[in-house]
């Protein structure tokens, strides 16, 4: 293939973005894989799919002309070929040698686009893995062999293949061990390859054959990638069609109200059939553009189960690493934010987990010995609240010691012995840079960096960072963030002659209320719903829009915040719609009660309600009374 | 023919936009001018510095607005037709400014650009660049960054003054 024809540094891009994908999936069907290791059935679509990852690779890196990378993935592929026909059986060694394939073919796309330099002992472990694939190629040969040429019952068949099996075992211990694998070699010595599993796969004669090889790759072409920045210069071309939508509408509607003026003129038989199919037309062209703009919005939100996906493999490898017994729980992984946000979070997270593995959960034995379970669990949780995305990261383990963190503080000198720190100042040493708890510095943390690059990035994120910890009990850290692009549900209210928008996974509901069944508390307006007294605040008067009171009714907007319930007087109700959330400029600045704005379908602007901060702002300044003790 | 004076003192010319608040002639660098719009809906952003007037859609970004006549404690005057908004762009930030009207662009020699004197009719002169002089006119040259960090500052200042008064009731 001829260079001059393609900008190659954009396929190579785009060859990495595209096995990025694929070696996360990779990634996390080892894993699975490695359930299954001396299982007697391996899953067969666990082991398809590894194979045709790695035979997409094989073949995009072969089009590019990345002989090394090709080689690797062909090599690979052998392997997945071998466990997917059962020719193989699935070892502890062979999944470490595997993951280790894994590693070397990332680091070889790395250095592609000189992220990495290119990593030592490829060709070793090319070596051992032809070597190893090849010992299989010829075992299966043999074992075939034996089972045609003998028609006695499956124990004898085991019994003569035994014989060579075992020396075959020999042989693949000391490849696996290689000229620098003192890991493999150790683990390699110490488990014997299971082989009766295999053999009796290989006599399963009622095991489905493989499916044709285009159909198992069609799935892997299903998305495309788009650079995000077309993504918002089509999002601001679409601010200019919603604009000149509106105008025509409102053309049409002229047209139409100047028509009904002259009914008799004779150039009315023309124009208004016109007209009428004007106005059909600007109705399908905003219902078009309303389409295209949500559609727009949406493709820039993505799951965050993309970034959580790195993080069994990581953990397995630390957890092997240290020791220790660790599961990993995801929930909440198709909670959807905004792709920026998710570019970002990923390496705090990272640095939370790892902490969780290194300092929160303790050693089999010590766990066991405190009655818990043997194994430690690491929960990773997402979920919306509010216009919040809320992401969770807890472990089972040892919880904050405060005062070995206190000690160490005192030593690294960032308080002073005569200091009084309340638990939470305490906690909150641990954000401060170069600090660590651990007494010797390892691979995984320890080095004092972390939690301080953690704050730091979710800060810039306009994130809040929380640390929950029991000690024993284990530590939670958690991280909100905004939502700053997304899309959410809102309840449209008037309030002043203004549109304000009220996150709607904050209402519970609206109603409206006679003035003859609010009463006061304190002199603060309440109302009794469903027995429980209910706060009233006037949001008009609040942002001082100089709204006035209605003498018979109110509009009222009931708020949940921290289950405590708030009732949010406005003007009326103006419906449900689905808003985009803009911040405000940060030349305005903060201000309490409102998180941002939104442009509605006409073009107008709608400012979006914070009530969190509106309702304890309301609270702090004595607007709302706290009636529900008062009442009681 | 002030092009002409000029150049007979040298080449270097400041290009600005000109535009007045009361009887007072102001210009910001050509180079800081995005667009300029006629006035239209202003969103009110309650709880905002006195002088923020509020945001605008413009063409789905939503751009906050200085009343620049309020930002300088000048009285509000009634939007005419005239009036307009100068949306500028100052780093990564854009600001649109309520003006009373935009008269031209202007060509200023260096030379004829002189530091601000003490004080202006009021105007505090730390968003004052200069003060060009053409012809008989006087141009006042303002320091954009100026004139919307400093808002930032206030509205900081605002915050903290705020929050003892929220703590005491509670």
């Amino acid at each position: 293939m001829s260079e001059e024809f393609f900008d190659r540094e954009e396929f190579v891009q785009y060859f990495k973005d595209e096995t990025d994908e694929l070696l996360q999936t990779v990634d996390a069907s080892l894993l699975r894989l490695e359930s299954f290791v001396d299982a007697d059935r391996i899953d067969p679509e666990i082991v398809n799919e590894l194979f045709r990852a790695m035979h997409t690779i094989k073949g995009s890196a072969g089009m590019l002309g990345f002989n090394e990378v090709q080689e690797l993935a062909h090599r690979l592929e052998s392997i997945f070929d071998l466990l997917r026909k059962d020719r193989m059986p699935l070892s502890q060694q062979s999944i470490d040698l595997l993951f280790e394939g894994r590693d070397i073919l990332t680091a070889l796309i790395r250095a592609l686009t000189g992220e990495a330099i290119v990593p030592e002992g490829v060709e070793g472990y090319m070596e051992r893995l032809e070597s190893f694939s090849s010992l299989y190629e010829t075992a299966a040969a043999i074992v075939g062999e034996q089972s045609e040429s003998k028609s006695g019952p499956f124990e004898e068949r085991l019994d003569a293949s035994a014989e060579e099996i075992a020396a075959f075992e020999a042989e693949v211990a000391r490849l696996l061990a290689g000229p620098d694998g003192d890991r493999t070699a150790a683990s390699a010595v110490g488990e014997p390859l299971p082989q009766a599993p295999a053999l009796e796969h290989h006599g399963d004669a009622a095991r489905p054959a493989a499916q044709p090889r285009q159909e198992q790759r069609r799935n892997l072409s299903q998305t495309i990638r788009v650079d995000i920045e077309r993504l918002d210069a089509l999002l601001s071309l679409v601010g200019e069609l919603v604009i000149n939508r509106t105008r025509i509408s409102d053309i049409a509607a002229t047209l139409s109200r100047s028509l009904s003026e002259y009914k008799d003129s004779a150039v009315n038989s023309v124009i208004e059939p016109l007209a009428k199919v004007l106005a059909d037309s600007a109705g399908l062209l905003a219902r078009t553009t309303n389409e295209i703009q949500e559609g727009i919005m949406k493709v820039r939100m993505v799951p965050i189960g993309q970034v959580f996906e790195r993080f069994p493999r990581m953990v397995r490898d630390l957890s092997k690493a240290r020791k220790k017994e660790v599961r990993l729980e995801i929930h909440g992984a198709d909670t959807d934010l905004d792709k920026t946000v998710v570019d970002e979070i990923g390496e705090p997270l990272m640095h939370l987990i790892r902490n969780c593995v290194d300092h929160g959960i303790e050693e089999p034995a010590e766990r066991l010995a405190l009655g818990k379970a043997e194994t430690g669990t690491i929960r990773l949780n997402a979920y919306h609240e509010g216009n919040q995305i809320i992401i969770e990261v807890g472990d089972d383990g040892r919880g904050i010691d405060l005062a070995r963190v206190r000690k160490k503080g005192i030593r690294q000198g960032l308080i002073a012995e005569s200091d009084k720190l309340s638990d939470r100042e305490i906690m909150e040493l641990i954000f401060q840079p170069g600090f660590s708890t651990a007494d010797k510095v390892t691979d995984i943390s320890g080095r004092g960096v972390g939690m301080d690059v953690v704050k730091k990035n979710i800060a810039r994120l306009k994130g809040t960072f929380d640390i929950g910890s029991v000690e024993g009990a284990g530590t939670t850290f958690t991280i909100k963030l905004p939502l700053t692009l997304a899309i959410i549900q809102a309840l449209l209210v008037r309030v002043g002659g203004e549109l304000y928008s009220i996150p709607l996974d904050s209402v519970i509901e609206s109603q409206r209320v006679e003035m003859s069944d609010v009463r006061t508390v304190h002199g603060n307006e309440v109302i009794t719903l469903r027995g429980a007294v209910v706060p009233l605040l006037r949001i008009g008067e609040f942002f001082g829009l100089g709204t006035a009171r209605d003498p018979e009714k109110v509009m009222i907007v009931i708020v949940n915040m921290q289950g405590r319930q708030v009732g949010i007087v406005v003007d009326s109700f103006q419906g449900e719609q689905e808003i985009v959330i803009k911040p405000l400029s940060d030349v305005i600045g903060r201000i309490t009660g409102i998180s941002g704005a939104t442009i509605l379908g006409n073009g107008s602007i709608s400012l979006i309600i914070d009530v969190h901060s509106l309702v304890s702002e309301a609270y702090a300044l004595g607007r709302v009374a706290r009636a529900e003790y008062a009442a009681v | 023919m002030q092009e002409k004076e000029a150049k007979q003192l040298s080449g270097e010319m400041i290009q600005v936009v000109s535009f007045s608040l009361g009887d007072e002639e102001y210009g910001v660098d050509i180079a800081q001018v995005q667009e300029i719009n006629r006035m239209v809906q202003i969103t009110h952003v309650p709880r905002a510095p006195h002088f923020m007037e509020g945001v605008i859609n413009l063409r789905g970004q939503l751009i906050p607005i200085i009343d620049l006549r309020a930002r300088f404690g000048m009285a509000r005057a009634e939007h005419t037709k005239n009036t307009r908004i100068v949306v500028t762009e100052i780093g990564s930030k854009r600001v649109g400014m309520v003006v009373d009207a935009v008269s031209e662009v202007l060509r200023i020699p260096v030379e004829q650009v002189e530091d601000a004197p003490e004080m202006i009719s009021g105007i505090e002169t730390e968003y004052i660049r200069g003060v060009g002089k053409l012809g008989d006119r006087l141009i006042i040259m303002l320091d954009l960054q100026r004139v919307i960090s400093a808002s930032e500052k206030r509205e900081l200042e605002s915050v903290d003054a705020a929050v003892p008064e929220a703590t005491a009731v509670s």
